[in-house]
């Protein structure tokens, strides 16, 4: 049994939740990449689109970093479903006590979202994808080199008003699943120490704050600007 | 103390044995004094059960004085009440009003099947505790207590983790049903002192799995558990034993001997 | 069979002793062990100790155990401590000082011999909980912290916080699951010994019931290890779990088993105060809040002012004043007695008189309230949860409550019964706390007898007796088995109108106003036709409902009782017949003027043995002498 630790590991409860906790983290990162260069809105349409055309140009690699990025993203939802079916079950069922109370100083209204939060977001992302990398591809030139307009695409996606509402709500539960997240996945790494734990709690709250009123703000700003 | 009593009407978990069907039972308990534990207040009940020959409700109790774990009641949803570190015998019947309705239910969880009324099978933890939660240390082997010096902060920590009296609280209260809590406690009480420290990646790992194997849920870390164990324990325990369990399950290697050999 | 009180004490130098008579002791060759079968009931800290030991010797073990897991045994309640003469804090301590004190405390009515083992195994035992991880307090430099407690002038009592049995419980435990994992121990929870089974005048099974499904279940060993506690809940409120009962001593005492000195119970000094008729248990405050809390009652009778209200001068701190030596750290049985007189002398407190102050005021200011909150913190939260009162603000109330027995089934120097092959460990025997046991002792016992006494006395039992093989099918078991099945249709079929706990709580107020802090002729006995009286009562119109075959706890509670009902009968009798005062046996015919006890070492130096005659004839009284070579008898003083 020894020799196959690690094995076991893939399909232990902590190893299980060890890589969720990593694939969290490593997504919070790429929150932080994408929600910077979405700041380049803000500098106008020409830097926006030569940011994503260099982007475009990576070729190959921006392929493996987006395979990456997929295997990440389906690790961390698949084994987050996989041991929300488990828990459900060993609790005994939907159905477990009468009242249904808590005391207030465990379980937080973010935790026990985390779930539903989590499933809004995995459709956010799939609609995100389908509206803008994969929306409508207006060529245009910047300094002479021909490249995607992915500027208009996202000025004129964020002209509805729905949408804009819809973005705003992914990015509010966005928010509630990080700050849960961010400290969470220090938790099950093993990285709660005493001394330094609650800072680890504020900076997940205040991170999940941030990154996600900077995208909401974004989204809105661009509603507001208009095409 | 108080002279005045109270009446309480209770919703009780009747069921006569695992595979029964049960039920919530009303019941009404007069003249409760505020100075009574919530046990003595179901003894009371009891004995107009058994003055009515009629079954009485067996939940688990033995110590009453907060230590031994064995009672183990749902009050209204919440392990032991809820109230901070306090055990179910501990809670006392100042804390409710004339009046009051109590929904009263057993420990519910996938690894704890219910035996009889409030009465649950908690076996599954001291499996959790066969698989390795102990110091391999036979009769007769021990050097001088002083020899192996711990400073007084680890010991202090260990013994907060020591202090978990195995009522499970924490898988009653989890949302997942994990014993992660239960288990972190000894793994870290065990990893933090020199003398457990020998065994701590083999002892991760087997309970880590045993307890995997039993039924139990994953921790997503609500800390609904910490918030209801009525020993306080943090689970901060369990930090260190995904810690523990992290390094084991990548470092711990023990080469095949069996062939061959001296 | 004439019974055969043979101590077994070996010859020699009382300090070599232990060692000469171990290495006398014939062995078991490893190879052999595996062949033999040892039945262990009860998992407390001895039966727990005894069970992992054996099973790591390599005997096959049988555990029983009454709760759902033997984490729960009642010795996880002991707050307090664990005595070992190991001397770290260079206070004048030594094994001969433990001994001394000891057979002291129990007020020179222990076996010498027996005694000084227990000291010399004291060191042992702290070394051995150590190794297995019981994180004992600790001071900044790393080593271990000592404090004192009642009845010595070392500090000597090693602690885990105020949960020290529960932690010492936890390693012992650990021990057991460690050996259940290999398959060396057979655990079998919530199972209740019903009787001992004896084949040609040997123990070699028990009848048990489990508690779950109702059925009797028959177990056959070369060996019974009876683990099962004292008897303090035949006083119906003690500070004993609620579980914690006689019936399986009782059981072996009608086999055969002969009982010593049932009428040296412990009435512990600081228990929170009986508040109410609906109370069913009691609740211990750790002896070790003496060291900074000072015992006092009003100076005035019947002075109902507010503890705060009443000034220092007005105060009477009567353990200070009394025994200015030991102060507020005088011995159990000494402390109990004086808040008895302070209730009768009408100075007692709170709402019942009932109750003496345990004050924290000075140690606060002198100490500060964090380190009072450190030593103490979980104490004083179960006091404000159980009371409502803050400790920190105002004084404890406090009286005293039963809580250990020192009397028990007699052993001889192997623990070893009147029954050959029924050893009896920790609470459940007589032998070393003589008349009033120390505070932080029990640990010790139990946990001297599981390790480190009984591994090497079973050995000699084992391997100098020819044990044929038995099995459940023999007649003794269906004897046996068949007589409790006809005692549980008689419980269940005598459908009258009281509950088990009316009995229960008859029995318990008998035992405490007639068999409890002082004792008396007339008093003893009223209270022996009393209790017969309701015995009879109890056989026509007790009422338990339900049936067998299933979880029935008003059934397990009526056989307990059936046989409190008869063992608080002889403890009434032992006390009778014991006419002098010693420890914790106070007969008011016999005290000084001023109220201590008195003993009577000419008439009574011995051990009251009792045997079991039949249901309608007395018990007989036979006596072990006591011999003391090493100590002289004398006056035991603390002032």
């Amino acid at each position: 049994m020894m020799t196959s630790a690690v094995n076991h590991y893939f399909f232990s409860s902590i190893g299980r939740k060890q890589l969720v906790a990593m694939t969290g983290l490593a997504l919070c990162g790429f929150l932080v990449g994408h929600l910077t260069g979405n700041f380049l809105l803000l500098a106008g349409s020409d830097a926006f689109n030569i940011y994503a055309h260099k982007l475009e140009s990576l070729g190959p690699v921006l392929y493996l970093i987006e395979l990456a990025l997929t295997g990440i993203f389906v690790l961390h939802l698949g084994l987050a479903i996989k041991l929300t079916i488990e828990n459900v079950k060993a609790r005994g069922g939907t159905k477990r006590y009468e009242k249904k109370v808590k005391t207030g100083r465990g379980t937080t209204f973010m935790s026990q979202t985390m779930p539903y939060t989590g499933l809004v977001l995995l459709v956010f992302v799939i609609l995100h994808l389908i509206s803008l990398k994969y929306g409508t591809n207006y060529p245009t030139t910047v300094d002479g080199v021909p490249m995607r307009d992915l500027y208009r695409t996202t000025m004129e996606y964020f002209a509805s008003t729905s949408a804009t509402i819809w973005y705003v709500v992914a990015m509010i539960c966005a928010a509630l699943h990080t700050s849960h997240g961010f400290a969470s996945s220090f938790q099950s790494m093993g990285w709660n120490h005493g001394k330094y734990f609650k800072n680890v709690k504020r900076i997940g709250y205040l991170y999940a704050l941030a990154v996600s009123a900077g995208f909401a703000f974004l989204a809105v700003w661009a509603h507001m600007k208009g095409v | 103390m108080s002279e005045k009593t109270m009446t309480i009407n209770l919703k009780i978990w009747r069921q006569s044995n695992p595979t029964a069907e049960g039920k919530l039972v009303d019941y009404r308990v007069e003249n409760v004094s505020p100075d009574m534990s919530f046990l003595e207040m179901i003894d009371v009940l009891n004995e107009q059960l058994v003055h009515k020959g009629e079954d009485v409700i067996a939940f688990d109790h033995d110590c009453r004085e907060g230590i031994c774990g064995m009672c183990s009641m749902m009050i209204d949803g919440k392990a032991h009440g809820g109230y901070k570190n306090t055990t179910t015998c501990q809670v006392h019947m100042r804390l409710y009003k004339d009046g009051d309705t109590i929904v009263i239910e057993p420990f519910r969880a996938q690894a704890f099947p219910i035996i009889k009324d409030l009465t649950v099978n908690r076996g599954a933890l001291d499996k959790v505790i066969m698989a390795g939660g102990y110091i391999t240390a036979s009769t007769g082997n021990a050097q001088d207590a002083n020899a192996i010096l711990i400073p007084k902060p680890i010991a202090d920590e260990a013994m907060d983790a020591a202090a978990c009296i195995g009522c499970g609280a924490c898988v009653a209260s989890c949302p997942n049903g994990s014993a992660m809590l239960f288990m972190g406690a000894k793994v870290s009480q065990l990893a933090l002192l020199p003398q457990g420290k020998v065994e701590s990646a083999k002892r991760s790992l087997n309970m880590v799995h045993t307890h995997d194997q039993l039924g139990f849920g994953n921790c997503t870390n609500h800390a609904e558990c910490e918030a209801t164990c009525p020993k306080g324990i943090s689970i901060e325990h369990i930090a260190r034993m995904n810690r523990e369990y992290l390094k084991a399950a990548f470092t711990y290697y023990e080469k095949d001997r069996s062939e061959g050999g001296a | 069979m004439p019974i055969n009180l043979e101590s077994k004490i070996p010859a020699g130098d009382l300090k070599d002793k232990w060692s000469k008579h171990k290495f006398d002791s014939k062995l078991v060759n490893p190879a052999n062990k595996r062949k033999y079968t040892v039945i262990v009931v009860g998992t407390g800290l001895a039966g727990g100790s005894a069970a992992a030991t054996l099973a790591e010797l390599g005997y096959n073990v049988l555990s029983f155990c009454i709760q759902d897991t033997p984490r729960r045994a009642h010795s996880i309640a002991a707050q307090g401590g664990i005595n070992g003469a190991k001397n770290y804090p260079n206070d004048g301590d030594s094994v001969k000082r433990l001994f001394y004190d000891t057979i002291k405390g129990g007020d020179y009515r222990s076996r010498e011999a027996n005694v000084y083992r227990l000291a010399e195994v004291s060191t042992n035992i702290i070394d051995q909980m150590v190794a297995q991880g019981v994180p004992f307090a600790r001071e900044y430099g790393g080593y271990l912290d000592n404090r004192s407690f009642g009845g010595s002038q070392v500090s000597r009592t090693f602690y885990a916080r105020g949960q020290t049995g529960q932690q010492l419980l936890l390693g012992a435990y650990s021990g057991m699951m460690k050996m259940v994992s290999k398959g060396k121990i057979k655990m079998f929870n919530r199972r209740e010994m019903m009787d001992l089974v004896t084949i040609n005048g040997k123990a070699r099974g028990i009848i048990v019931r489990n508690l779950i499904t109702g059925e009797l279940e028959r177990y056959a060993a070369d060996a019974v290890l009876l683990c099962t506690g004292g008897y303090g809940n035949v006083y119906f409120l003690s500070t004993n779990a609620m579980t914690s009962n006689a019936s399986a001593a009782w059981r072996c005492y009608k086999r055969g088993a002969a009982f010593a000195n049932p009428c040296f119970t412990q009435i512990h000094p600081t228990c929170i105060p009986v508040h109410g008729d609906y109370q069913s248990k009691l609740t211990l405050m750790s002896e070790s809040l003496r060291n900074d809390g000072r015992v006092w009652v009003p100076k005035a009778v019947g002075d109902k002012r507010k503890p705060e209200q009443i000034p220092e001068e007005e105060r009477d701190y009567y353990l200070e004043r009394i025994y200015p030596s030991y102060g507020n750290l005088a011995p159990r049985d000494v402390s109990s007695r004086q808040a008895k007189y302070r209730y009768d002398e009408g100075k007692g407190v709170g709402p019942t008189g009932q109750a003496v102050y345990l004050d924290f005021r000075d140690a606060i200011a002198r100490d500060s309230l964090a380190t009072i909150a450190g030593r103490y913190g979980n104490l004083f939260e179960m006091y404000q949860r159980i009371t409502g009162d803050d400790p920190y603000k105002t004084p404890m109330m406090i009286y005293p409550a039963v809580h250990y027995t020192m009397g028990g089934l007699w052993v001889d120097y192997n623990l070893q019964s009147t029954i050959p092959g029924l050893h009896v460990l920790g609470e459940a025997n007589f032998s070393d706390h003589g008349a009033n046991r120390l505070g932080a002792s029990a640990l010790m016992q139990g946990l001297a007898d599981g390790y480190f006494v009984v591994p090497n006395t079973l050995s000699h039992y084992l391997a100098s007796n020819v044990l044929e093989k038995v099995t459940t099918d023999d007649s003794a078991f269906k004897d046996a088995e068949q007589a409790v099945v006809l005692q549980t249709s008689r419980l269940l079929n005598t459908k009258g109108k009281r509950s088990v706990d009316e009995f229960h709580k008859a029995l318990g107020h008998i035992m405490w106003e007639k068999v409890g802090m002082a004792r008396n002729e007339k008093g003893l006995k009223e209270a022996i036709e009393s209790i017969r009286k309701l015995r009879e009562e109890f056989w026509q119109d007790v009422k338990v409902p339900g049936d067998t075959g299933n979880f029935n706890l008003e059934l397990h509670k009526a056989a307990r009782v059936a046989d409190f009902l008869e063992l608080g009968e002889l403890m009434a009798l032992d006390a009778l017949e014991r006419k002098e005062s010693c420890g914790g046996h106070f007969r008011e015919e016999y005290q000084t003027p001023d109220g201590e006890a008195l003993r009577d070492d000419d008439h009574f130096a011995h051990a009251a043995v009792w045997e079991y005659t039949g249901t309608n004839s007395s018990p007989i009284r036979h006596k072990e002498e006591l011999v003391f070579e090493n100590l002289k008898l004398a006056t035991r003083s603390y002032k």
